[in-house]
C-alpha cells in the first residue's frame, strides 16, 4: 500500500487562496480524516490529491512518486463524491465496474471482480437495479464499491455520508469504519463533521483557512488542542472561553475561580483565555459562583444548560436526571485540571 | 375540489387561450375536415362528393411526387438538424470569453423571418454572383446549378433548413447543462476517455432531450419548407423537384381554387405526420428502458 504526501502544497483559486502550504503526510494503509469548516481548504486539498485540480506550488506524492503533473487516470487513486456521482442510467453492476470497462479489462474479469466489491460493501443483492430505485444508504454502498473494484493506491471520500440522514449516517460511518479495518487502504476522508472526525480517522488533521491547525490522534486533538479554533471546533457543544486575570494568588475565569492560580510563569505575562468545555462544567447547589439557568435543552440523557453568570454566558453539560429548572440559580465550577490556556492575541495553546 | 370563485378566476385566465385555440385550430380543423368530402371553388357552395378527393388523390402523381420529396427532405433534414443542435449545443454550453455571441449567432438565423430568411438565400444560391458558388469555386468544388438542377434543388432547401436549429440548440445545450460535473471527474479519474464518456455517459444522458426534439422537428419539418419552396425554388425546378406537400396544398387551394381537394391533401398529411410519429415512438420505446433516468 502507497501512502500520500502534500509538501508545500499552495492552492489559489484567482485571488482566493485555498490552501497555504500544506505539509501533510498519509501513511500506507492509515484512514486519515480532514477535517475543517468550509473554506477550510480540506475538499480543495482531496480534489488537488485527486488531480481535479492543478497545484499553484508544491508537489503531491502517493507512494513516493512525484504525481504533481499526473492526469488522474493515472494517479491510481479511486474517489467517493458527496453526491455518490453515479450514472443514472446504467446499472449497479455497470456503474461498479465503469472504471474497469472505460479501461477495457474483459467482461468476465469485470463481472467478478464487480461481484466480489459488491460484496464485499453489502449490494451484492441489487446489481441489476438503477440508482434511482436505491436509497440513499444503498447508492453510498454502491460508491464504495466502485471505488474499491480497482484496488486504488489511495482513496479519497469528499464529505460521504454528508446526504445520508442522521441515523444511517452514524450506521455508515461505524460501517465504514469498519470496512477499512477489514479491506485495508490508505483512505483520505473529508468531512465538516468533527464527530465523524474523531470517531472514524486513525488520525485527524483540522485545517482552518487554508492552513493545516493540528494533526494527531483523535484523542489528542480533543484532549490537547493546539489553539482555540481547534479547542472550539472540536466537542459539541463547542468550549467555553473566558479571559483570564490574576488576582491575589487566584487566577478568575468569567464565573471560575482557580485556586491557588497556576503558576504564573508557566503562562508567561500576557492576556490568556481560558476555557473549560461543557462537560467539565460541575454544576452543584453549594459550591462555586452563582449561574442563572436561562435555557434547556434536553438531549435524552444528557440536557445543556444555558446559563449566565456575571454577565457571561456559558454552557454546560449535566445528566438529564440531575437538572435544574430554567430559571432556577445553580452554581459553577470547574477543576485547574480540565481548563484550557490559550494567548489571547495569538489563541496558540498554553500547555 | 376547487372553490367555486377559484374555479372561475381559473376559467377566466384560461379563457384567452382555450378561445384562440378553437377559433384558430380546432375549428378550422372541423371545417377542414368537412370541407375534404366536397368540391368547392369559393364561388358554388360546397358540393358533397364523398370520398372522391381522395380517389383522386391517389391517382395524382403529382400529389405522389410532393409526398414523396416531402419524405425525403424529412428524411435527410431531421437527423441533420438535429445533429447540428447536439454539435452546437457540445460547442458552446459552457462559460467561455465570448460564448454569447457565438450564441446568439447560433440562434439568429431561427429569428429571422421566413421570406427575409429565403431572399437572402436566394442570393446566395445564385450560381452566377452568389457567394456559395463563389466560395466553392474558388476551393475548387464543384459549382452546382442550385436552383436549376431536381437534385441540386433538394439539397438546396435541406441546407437552407440546417441553420434554422436554434430551438433545438437551446434545448440540447439546456439538457447538457444540466449532466451534474462530478460524473466526468469520476470519468476522468476513472480513466474514461472523452470519446468513451460521450458514448457511455453523454449520449445516453441527452438521448430523452433528443429524442423529444426529434418528434418536435419531424412535425415542424414537414410544413417548414413552405416559404424556401415557394420563394426560392418555386416548387422547381420543373417539373416538381421541391414540390412539398405544403406548396400543393397550397397551389389547390389558393391558386386553383380547389378548396376541397386542398383540404383532402391537408388531411392526408396530418395522418402521414400522425403515422410517422407513431412509428418513431415505437421504435423509442423499445429502447426506452436505457434511456429512463
Amino acid at each position: 500500500m502507497a501512502g500520500l504526501r502534500f509538501a508545500g502544497v499552495r492552492k489559489d483559486y484567482g485571488s482566493v487562496r485555498a490552501l497555504r502550504g500544506l505539509d501533510l503526510d498519509v501513511e500506507p494503509d492509515e484512514l486519515m480524516v480532514l477535517v475543517g469548516p468550509s473554506g477550510s481548504g480540506k475538499s480543495s486539498a482531496l480534489r488537488l490529491a485527486a488531480g481535479l485540480e492543478d497545484v499553484t506550488e508544491g508537489s503531491i506524492h502517493i507512494g513516493g512518486r512525484d504525481v504533481t503533473d499526473v492526469p488522474p487516470a493515472d494517479r491510481n487513486v479511486s474517489m467517493v463524491f458527496q453526491s455518490y456521482a453515479l450514472f443514472p442510467h446504467l446499472t449497479v453492476a455497470e456503474n461498479i465496474g465503469f472504471g474497469l470497462r472505460a479501461r477495457r479489462v474483459p467482461r468476465g474479469e469485470t463481472r467478478a471482480k464487480v461481484e466480489s466489491a459488491a460484496k464485499t460493501v453489502g449490494c451484492g443483492e441489487f446489481l441489476e437495479r438503477r440508482p434511482h430505485e436505491l436509497s440513499g444508504g444503498e447508492r453510498q454502498r454502491v460508491a464504495l464499491a466502485r471505488a474499491l473494484v480497482r484496488e486504488p493506491d489511495v482513496f479519497l471520500l469528499d464529505e460521504p455520508l454528508s446526504n445520508l440522514d442522521a441515523q444511517l449516517r452514524v450506521y455508515m460511518r461505524a460501517e465504514l469504519k469498519e470496512l477499512h479495518q477489514r479491506v485495508g487502504g490508505t483512505m483520505v476522508y473529508v468531512t465538516h463533521d468533527q464527530v465523524e472526525a474523531l470517531t472514524l480517522g486513525d488520525r485527524v488533521a483540522v485545517l482552518r483557512d487554508g492552513e493545516l491547525q493540528q494533526l494527531g490522534l483523535p484523542d489528542e486533538i480533543y484532549r490537547r488542542p493546539a489553539n482555540r479554533f481547534v479547542a472550539r471546533f472540536v466537542g459539541s457543544p463547542a468550549m467555553n472561553l473566558f479571559r483570564g486575570r490574576f488576582e491575589d494568588g487566584v487566577l478568575r475565569a468569567g464565573p471560575f475561580v482557580f485556586s491557588p492560580a497556576p503558576e504564573e510563569r508557566r503562562l508567561g505575562r500576557r492576556e490568556i483565555e481560558v476555557g473549560v468545555r461543557p462537560e467539565h462544567v460541575r454544576v452543584t447547589r453549594s459550591r462555586g459562583e452563582r449561574a442563572h439557568v436561562q435555557v434547556l435543552e434536553v438531549a435524552g440523557s444528557e440536557t445543556f444548560l444555558h446559563l449566565v453568570a456575571d454577565g457571561e454566558s456559558l454552557i454546560a453539560r449535566v445528566p438529564s436526571h440531575r437538572r435544574p429548572e430554567a430559571g432556577d440559580t445553580v452554581r459553577v465550577s470547574a477543576d485547574l485540571a480540565h481548563a484550557y490556556f490559550f494567548d489571547a492575541t495569538t489563541g496558540e495553546g498554553l500547555g | 375540489m376547487l372553490r367555486r370563485t377559484e374555479r372561475r378566476e381559473y376559467a377566466v385566465m384560461l379563457a384567452p387561450y382555450v378561445l384562440g385555440l378553437a377559433a384558430l385550430i380546432a375549428f378550422p380543423a372541423v371545417i377542414t375536415f368537412g370541407l375534404a368530402l366536397t368540391e368547392y371553388d369559393l364561388i358554388r357552395s360546397p358540393e358533397f362528393i364523398g370520398l372522391d378527393n381522395f380517389r383522386e388523390l391517389w391517382e395524382d402523381e403529382i400529389f405522389w411526387t410532393a409526398m414523396r420529396n416531402s419524405l425525403m427532405f424529412i428524411l435527410f433534414a431531421v437527423p441533420l438538424r438535429l445533429l447540428g443542435a447536439l454539435i452546437l449545443s457540445l460547442l458552446l454550453w459552457k462559460r467561455f470569453r465570448g460564448v454569447a455571441a457565438y450564441r446568439t449567432s447560433g440562434y439568429l438565423p431561427t429569428v429571422v423571418p421566413d421570406v427575409a430568411y429565403a431572399l437572402l438565400w436566394l442570393w446566395i444560391f445564385n450560381p452566377l454572383y452568389g457567394p456559395l458558388n463563389l466560395a466553392l469555386e474558388a476551393i475548387g468544388g464543384p459549382t452546382p446549378s442550385w436552383l436549376t438542377d431536381p437534385r441540386a434543388a433538394q439539397w438546396a432547401v435541406i441546407i437552407m433548413s440546417l441553420f434554422t436549429i436554434g430551438e433545438g440548440f437551446i434545448v440540447a445545450m439546456a439538457t447538457r447543462q444540466g449532466v451534474p460535473g462530478e460524473l466526468y471527474e469520476l470519468g476522468d479519474i476513472e480513466g474514461a476517455r472523452p470519446t468513451y464518456m460521450f458514448w457511455r455517459l453523454t449520449l445516453p444522458l441527452m438521448a430523452p432531450t433528443l429524442l423529444l426534439l426529434m418528434f418536435r422537428d419531424t412535425i415542424f419539418s414537414f410544413q417548414a419548407n413552405f416559404v424556401p419552396a415557394l420563394i426560392v425554388t418555386e416548387g422547381g425546378p420543373a417539373p416538381y423537384a421541391t414540390t412539398y406537400l405544403p406548396l400543393f396544398i397550397y397551389r389547390n387551394g389558393f391558386e386553383y381554387l380547389r378548396y376541397g381537394y386542398a383540404a383532402a391533401a391537408t388531411l392526408t398529411m396530418f395522418l402521414i405526420t400522425a403515422v410517422i410519429i407513431y412509428v418513431q415512438y415505437l421504435i423509442v420505446k423499445r429502447w426506452r428502458r436505457a434511456f429512463v433516468v
